[in-house]
């Protein structure tokens, strides 16, 4: 009475849940970043212009 | 982040790592099978943890909704969403895991018992708790209705843990804290993985709350910047 498969399943769910909440974290703080760099930029010229 | 932040993010991510990796070898290679429910009983290894943690996170939750309520200090409000995510991946992580394990050794995927219910409901409770604050817009009264719902969730939690000594249930009472002891009933090598693991599980809660906590405070930064340099002109 072994029922690995069960075991292998809820080890799928685990690891799969942690790093798919890990990657999204990475990916939006990634996208924040290029906002921040555009932003700054924009800032940047239009000071420059004035 | 200042140097100084960046390395101690780095060494509690490592020690994260190795704190999994031994946990691993322990639930896996160290620990004796189970002799009633084989090895599927070794689930219980993560889904102890996984509950620990989402309990964990919503008790921060309910500390930091009452200390925003009573401050008005927006960090606060930063920490109670972040553990508010955690928690909610966790309690998913258990609700899952838990009719995994369930089927094989009752027979059946979910049974409407008090505990598996009110865990439910708690896991309801802050979904909801999320979408108030992904679906509602900002600078409205988001945060301070979101901070008295993550409390008054909370309160679920007595109720969950009571609820398989108060009814007849078909989840088992408690066998790490009882009234006979810590792990009393419990093979040593079994309540050494045990802690192990929840110590895994732990340190893995200040990693990913490090990293939630920085996405909100760029994101506050990006908000912040747009409105002081794009939407003036």
């Amino acid at each position: 009475m072994d029922n690995l498969e069960y075991l292998f399943a809820a080890n799928i769910f685990v690891w799969g849940g942690i790093f798919y909440y890990l990657f999204r974290i990475k990916r939006y703080q990634q996208s924040l970043q290029n906002d921040l760099d555009l932003i700054k930029e924009a800032v940047k010229k239009g000071s420059q212009d004035e | 982040m200042s140097d100084e932040k960046q390395e101690n993010s780095s060494i509690l991510t490592w020690l994260t790592v190795i704190a999994f990796l031994l946990a691993m070898v322990a639930i896996f290679v160290y620990v004796p099978t189970e002799q009633t429910e084989g090895a599927v009983q070794r689930i219980m290894y993560f889904h102890i943890p996984a509950a620990w943690l989402a309990f964990f996170a919503f008790f921060v939750v309910f500390l930091c909704s009452i200390l925003f309520l009573w401050k008005k200090e927006r960090e606060w409000d930063i920490y109670a969403l972040a553990s508010a995510e955690i928690g909610v991946i966790f309690c998913s992580l258990v609700l899952i895991t838990g009719p995994i394990w369930a089927r094989p050794i009752w027979g059946a995927w979910w049974v409407w018992d008090a505990r598996l219910t009110s865990t439910l409901i708690l896991w309801l409770i802050y979904v909801s708790y999320l979408m108030l604050r992904y679906q509602t817009d900002m600078g409205s009264m988001r945060a301070r209705f979101a901070a008295v719902l993550g409390i008054v969730g909370f309160l679920d939690i007595p109720f969950i843990h009571f609820s398989v000594l108060w009814w007849r249930t078909f989840h088992p009472p408690p066998k790490m804290i009882s009234s006979e002891g810590l792990g009393a009933g419990m093979d040593p090598s079994m309540v050494s993985t045990l802690l192990l693991s929840l110590g895994a599980f732990t340190l893995l809660y200040f990693v990913l709350m490090g990293q939630r906590i920085k996405v909100e405070m760029m994101r506050d930064e990006v908000e912040r910047l747009k409105k002081d340099h794009l939407y003036s002109n």
